[in-house]
């Protein structure tokens, strides 16, 4: 699974949003600023602006108030959608999940996961999800259709 | 009994060896390391948003929060220095040369000396653990994996602010510890302020002033960027935090010294 998924990711390197324990939330920035940072970077969006563009997604998911928590503090499915805004950040967006319930381990199935896409479906191209195979019982959907 | 004294010092000089081959490769990587960061600093493309916002909340971190600190130690360290080269001044009667000794002492010499230990015992040590730790964390990683150059987020940041806020706080340094001189200068020499203004206005020296702002620059240059390079060498357990930081510590130490004598060299040149 990691060579499918080090392939895919290599691929898509310009498009890729990468939701991963692998790929951390930064330790020494807040929430905001984590998910900010890319769109501060790649298109030089003024810090106001980026903070305001967080607020709106956060809100969607009803977590505004984890805006300035660091992300120490951050429970497990607020961590999950720090990390899939963030790659939500990313323009024309192919978000990748890699193993989704070592995130969310408490969650049971992907429902959780297809309603946190579903939010979003207009921010993102496309969205993969690499996991291994004896957690195929937990999948009901093979891939999120967009629209 | 000759042959075992032959391997001992064989194996001196080989560990001499190894240790000069280690510290050549360190400084030539340092070098490099540097030369890449000041590449980047005048590329127009490694400024964006988040690259200026780590560079305002760095300079706020480094000179804004130090500030009580740093004007506390200021005037007490400034009235003692001062206080002492007064006493000597007097001792050996070379008050005609007050101005040129204060301008010589406190601008070139004193002032970037203490600002830059202050500095580098606090943010230095800083951004070496914060370096170290976001490799461990493997947070690096995650910026290349959203496309962000860790050179341009992360490291000309922290090195430019560590050129900013050495050269604003040395400076600062400077007022408090000339402003304290104007005490002494009453209670030893019955100078009154304008007196001592304009010896000091006259004492003035352009190239003293090219020559403190450049060694605060290269001070604030290397203490930055010395502690970013070992941070960088943490490998993935926790204990190669500690050993990154003291071996960046030992480094940003010995490069003051190299410095400040090297500045003193070129001041006689």
């Amino acid at each position: 699974m990691d060579k499918e998924l080090k392939d895919f990711a290599a691929k898509n390197k310009q498009n890729l949003g990468l939701v991963s324990l692998d790929v951390p939330l930064i330790s020494n920035l807040n929430v905001w600023v984590n998910i900010a940072l890319i769109k501060q970077y790649h298109q030089n969006l003024p810090d106001d602006k980026a903070e305001l563009l967080v607020l709106q997604y956060l809100r969607v998911y009803g977590l505004e108030h984890i805006a300035n928590k660091q992300t120490s503090a951050l429970t497990n499915k607020e961590r999950f959608f720090a990390m899939l805004i963030r790659a939500a950040m990313v323009m024309d967006s192919i978000i990748v999940i890699d193993r989704p319930f070592k995130i969310i381990p408490d969650v049971p199935d992907d429902r959780f996961i297809y309603n946190a896409l579903n939010i979003i479906y207009d921010s993102f191209k496309e969205c993969h999800i690499f996991d291994y195979t004896w957690f195929k019982d937990r999948y009901r959907m093979i891939y999120v259709e967009k629209g | 009994m000759s042959g075992k004294k032959d391997i001992r010092m064989i194996d001196i000089i080989e560990r001499i060896g190894k240790t000069s081959i280690n510290a050549t490769r360190s400084f030539r990587d340092t070098l490099s390391f540097a030369f890449t960061i000041i590449l980047k600093m005048f590329s127009k493309n490694s400024y964006s948003s988040a690259t200026r916002m780590v560079l305002i909340n760095q300079i706020y971190f480094t000179s804004v929060q130090i500030l009580p600190l740093f004007i506390g130690i200021s005037i007490i360290l400034g009235s003692l220095l001062i206080g002492i080269v007064f006493q000597i001044i007097k001792t050996l009667g070379l008050a005609e040369y007050l101005g040129r000794i204060l301008m010589g002492l406190v601008v070139t010499e004193l002032s970037p000396f203490v600002t830059v230990l202050l500095i580098a015992l606090r943010s230095s040590s800083a951004i070496n653990a914060e370096i170290a730790v976001m490799k461990v964390n493997n947070e690096l990683n995650t910026l290349d994996k959203f496309n962000i150059d860790v050179i341009d987020y992360l490291f000309l940041p922290r090195v430019i602010n560590g050129v900013i806020s050495v050269v604003l706080l040395s400076a600062l340094f400077s007022i408090l510890t000339l402003t304290s001189g104007l005490l002494f200068s009453k209670l030893m020499f019955g100078m009154s302020l304008d007196t001592y203004s304009n010896v000091l206005l006259n004492s003035a020296n352009f190239y003293d002033i090219v020559i403190s702002l450049v060694k605060c620059c290269t001070f604030g240059f290397f203490i930055t960027l010395i502690p970013i390079r070992f941070g960088l060498h943490a490998t993935n357990d926790l204990t190669s935090i500690p050993i990154a930081v003291l071996n960046g510590m030992v480094d940003v130490f010995i490069a003051i010294v190299l410095i400040e004598v090297l500045s003193l060299i070129l001041s006689f040149i």
